[in-house]
């Protein structure tokens, strides 16, 4: 993945700036930023509530006060709950670019109506740009919310599989299988500690503990064990055993790839019994590390002959130092392209499950629940085109970035 | 040879083996209860007489035994001291997850127990009425019956207060019912007052043996017997086998699409590499290889397979009608025209990264030194890219089958469900919604063991194809 930089000043550029002069990738980051915009500020861009108005006198920021709503922090006027945002005697308003919400009913235009065809609007201003679907919902406003759910799910998902991947990748890469070696005490003691760690964070406390808290018990009793075998006198309990880090770890990514990633996602999400959509995310994180691990080890395997590891041992720099500090940060390459790919990879899984119906709540509006409303109506052309073009598009930027990266990083 | 593949084979067991226990797993943490399920109308719904009580439970407990329920989950269990090592004879649902919550607040099991029964009784009692009664009994019995399940204590004293209120309205109900009752509410204050709150730090292990859920769960499957679904009572293996059929038929065929094409257009790229032919295929495969084949697949099925658009050009969805009973060749003679659909749109990714890996590993093996020589010994074109360039290029395309295979099965998921075939990813959504758990987690393995087939057939293929990996005198 390290490629032989062109120039000296190439070499001394930053791999962002290396992307860049690519030219796909200049275009797939200008749609990014505007992807990005759209998920930060979509509330203000489509929202069935005005950005500004002026009812009797007064002035009023409804998209803003929804946040300090949604919050707890205060509540609406009883005249605002009382009649509907589009009937309000305003003086002045301001309403958004697209005038409706990803959920909200326009019951007047239900039933699929076509981005050409004849809508029961008053005027253009309310127009559906890309149609409605059965229950009268705006295609646009959905892209809109659509957008913001895909890149969380980037976000949470691949920063979910980065953590684990780059744990388990430093683990059986830098140590391997013979660098950490403890008394085959230790060793011994780890057994019964791991299951009573377990034992004392997972099934013994109350259910009202937090998973903090149980994995704060887990490690304290880890270490626990694993002092008490350091004390275990006698020749044979002293000497020294390695731990197959890297075996261990191989092992599971082998585990994690004999499974069909879908269908695992599809049992575990249907098995939880709370469908959210941060669930999904995170069980795609849980089971898309191995990737990045994978790769992480073959580059720090590679890291870890340089000289300048050597000499940093050779200072008497500790071995979390060196790993962290010296090792890691030079072997973060693979890690960052796999990541692009990643979170192509992760949006994609995501749009499958909805568009499959499983693990998003009736409520959210998501891309691929979208597209999946045009099986049941094929008239419904644009239900069909335009959530599909926008995972297209999101997908492919991140599968180009992903491309250009591997060229520069 | 045989030796390389018997490794390879028994480095595949401790995998499927934790394979295993995730499915098995995941399959009992999934909600709901499957023993009601698989009765489908609930047994304790409506009961008149002690004699249906005990009768309901005895269904509950021969249906448990019917899916193997009724045995301990694991060879062995780690659980707080305060938990019988007997719950598990527990089999109907709703009472053994009482029990445990009841366990979770008052950790004296055997409190519990007889606080349990005392509610029973007390139901047998009101069953037991005579006639003359029952219209009085009717009024308390949804009260008592709540005391099956509900378990959190200011509730239970609102039921017992409650029910005490209602016997001393009616005089001829208290005095057969006021010993019953009395000795429910001394269970519940004993249960109570001797709470042993420390019980539950106090490790126990129990060996279970042989005798348990996963261990027949596992033989059951690796012996094809896949246990019975909850939806339909028919065998597991009835409603998978089927459907596995249909997936490796799509999946075969669109596999040997995949690759028939992708060769000769990744290795014509290559031998034109920078020509207009490879920068038009690179552009058309790699704008493939990012279409989502979900969406192309709805498309594909709203515009082409739906006469809604005049544009009918293909058959629609589903497998077409056979009659009952034909063979599955002549299934599939039917099924083939609503195959071209499905079969393009699982193979298409496939093709656009297969053609990659194949122009990429080609372009390499052009460069080497041998094809310099084969080409400076005069020989033709042809020759040279196909007997020696290719025959190099051919091992990581082969490899390339260990991830191309599940990647494939995985994508006809959402390609059967589009589409309405019968396959195992269709069934996989059909069971979840229908909550038909034993199938899925049968298919979760089936689909991992199918993986792992996959894995070892490339090895096979590359220990055949590449001289270097020591070939036995057998095969």
């Amino acid at each position: 993945m390290t490629k032989a930089p062109n120039s000296i000043q190439d070499s001394r550029q930053g791999w962002f700036a290396r992307m860049k002069r690519r030219r796909t990738a200049r275009w797939s980051l200008r749609v990014l930023y505007v992807l990005v915009f759209l998920a930060v500020f979509g509330d203000f861009i489509a929202n069935d509530k005005p950005i500004w108005c002026k009812v009797e006198g007064q002035h009023y920021f409804p998209v803003l006060k929804q946040y300090s709503v949604d919050l707890g922090l205060s509540g609406w006027d009883a005249r605002f709950l009382q009649t509907d945002w589009k009937e309000q005697p305003y003086e002045a308003v301001l309403f958004p670019p697209v005038p409706y919400t990803a959920s909200g009913l326009d019951l007047r235009n239900s039933n699929f109506r076509s981005p050409f065809g004849k809508q029961r609007v008053s005027s253009w201003r309310w127009r559906h740009w890309l149609g409605t679907d059965r229950l009268g919902r705006d295609v646009l406003a959905g892209l809109i919310a659509g957008t913001r759910v895909a890149l969380l799910v980037g976000l949470i998902a691949m920063g979910v599989a980065v953590l684990i991947g780059i744990l388990m990748g430093a683990l059986a890469g830098y140590f391997g299988d013979d660098k950490v070696r403890i008394r085959r005490g230790q060793a011994l003691a780890l057994v019964p500690g791991l299951v009573l760690a377990g034992f004392y964070a997972f099934m013994a406390p109350p259910a009202g503990w937090g998973i903090g808290l149980r994995l704060l018990v887990f490690l304290a009793v880890l270490f626990l064990f694993f002092s008490f075998g350091k004390m275990i006198p006698g020749k044979w309990a002293t000497q020294p055993v390695r731990l197959p880090l890297d075996m261990l770890v191989m092992r599971t990514i082998e585990v994690f790839n004999s499974i069909p990633t879908l269908l695992l996602l599809l049992a575990v999400v249907a098995v939880l019994e709370s469908s959210s959509i941060f669930y999904v995310m995170l069980v795609i994180g849980l089971v898309r590390w191995t990737g990045i691990a994978r790769f992480l080890r073959a580059e720090l395997m590679k890291v870890k002959k340089l000289n300048y590891i050597e000499a940093a041992r050779a200072m008497g720099f500790s071995e979390g130092r060196i790993l962290f500090k010296h090792a890691l940060p030079n072997a973060l390459g693979p890690v960052i392209i796999t990541t692009a790919f990643g979170i192509a990879g992760a949006i994609l899984l995501e749009s499958v499950l909805s568009f499959l119906g499983i693990g998003v709540g009736g409520d959210s509006v998501t891309w691929g629940s979208m597209l999946s409303a045009a099986r049941q109506a094929p008239s419904a052309w644009w239900l069909a085109l335009f959530p599909g073009l926008a995972i297209f598009i999101t997908v492919t930027i991140f599968n180009l970035l992903g491309e250009a990266l591997s060229e520069s990083v | 040879m045989a030796r390389y593949l018997l490794k390879r084979l028994l480095l595949f067991v401790p995998t499927l083996f934790v394979v295993s226990l995730v499915a098995f797993f995941l399959s009992r943490s999934a909600p709901g209860d499957p023993v009601l399920q698989y009765l489908t109308n609930d047994p304790f719904g409506t009961l008149s007489s002690p004699a249906d009580l005990y009768n309901a439970e005895r269904v509950c407990r021969q249906t448990a035994s019917l899916l193997g329920r009724d045995k301990p989950l694991f060879y062995f269990g780690l659980r707080p001291k305060s938990y019988p090592d007997t719950l598990y004879k527990v089999t109907i649902g709703f009472r053994r997850k009482a029990l445990e919550q009841l366990i979770e607040q008052y950790g004296n099991w055997p409190l519990i127990q007889e606080y349990y029964d005392k509610v029973r009784a007390m139901d047998l009692a009101l069953l037991s009425l005579p006639d003359s009664l029952s219209a009085a009994a009717a009024s308390i019995k949804p009260t008592l019956r709540e005391l099956y399940t509900i378990t959190t204590e200011p509730a239970v004293k609102s039921r017992l207060d409650k029910l005490e209120g209602e016997l001393a309205a009616r005089p001829s109900l208290q005095a057969r019912l006021s010993e019953d009752f009395q000795s429910l509410r001394n269970a519940h204050a004993r249960m109570q007052a001797e709470a042993d709150h420390d019980a539950r730090w106090v490790p126990a292990f129990h060996w279970h043996g042989l005798d348990n859920q996963y261990h027949h769960w596992l033989s059951g499957f690796l012996s094809g017997d896949f246990g019975i679904s909850l939806y339909e009572r028919m065998p597991v293996a009835r409603k998978v086998l089927p459907a596995l059929r249909w997936t490796l038929v799509l999946n075969i065929l669109a596999l040997a699409l995949a690759f028939g094409l992708s060769i000769p257009i990744g290795v014509l790229s290559a031998t034109r590499k920078g020509k207009a032919f490879d920068r038009a295929s690179s552009l058309v495969l790699f704008m493939l290889y990012s279409l989502p084949a979900f969406w192309v697949g709805t498309l594909l099925l709203v515009f082409f397979a739906t006469p809604t658009y005049g544009m009918k050009l293909f058959a629609g969805p589903g497998l077409g009608a056979v009659q009952t009973g034909a063979g599955f060749w002549e299934q599939l003679g039917v099924a083939l025209p609503h195959l071209i659909l499905p079969v393009l749109c699982i193979a298409y990714p496939a093709l656009a990264f297969i053609s990659r890996q194949v122009r990429g590993s080609m372009v390499e093996a052009l460069k080497q030194d041998f094809v310099r020589t084969a080409r400076a010994k005069g020989l033709p074109e042809r020759t040279v890219v196909w007997r020696h360039a290719f025959r190099n290029a051919l091992f990581p395309i082969i490899t390339m089958f260990a991830s191309v295979f599940p990647a494939s099965i995985a994508g006809s998921v959402a390609i059967e469900f589009i589409f309405n075939i019968p396959g195992m990813g269709w069934l996989t959504l059909q069971a979840i919604l229908q909550q038909d758990w034993p199938v899925v987690f049968v298919v979760l393995m089936l689909g991992a063991v199918l993986t792992v087939i996959g894995i070892l057939v490339a090895d096979l293929l590359y220990a055949l194809a590449d001289p270097r990996v020591k070939l036995g005198k057998g095969l």
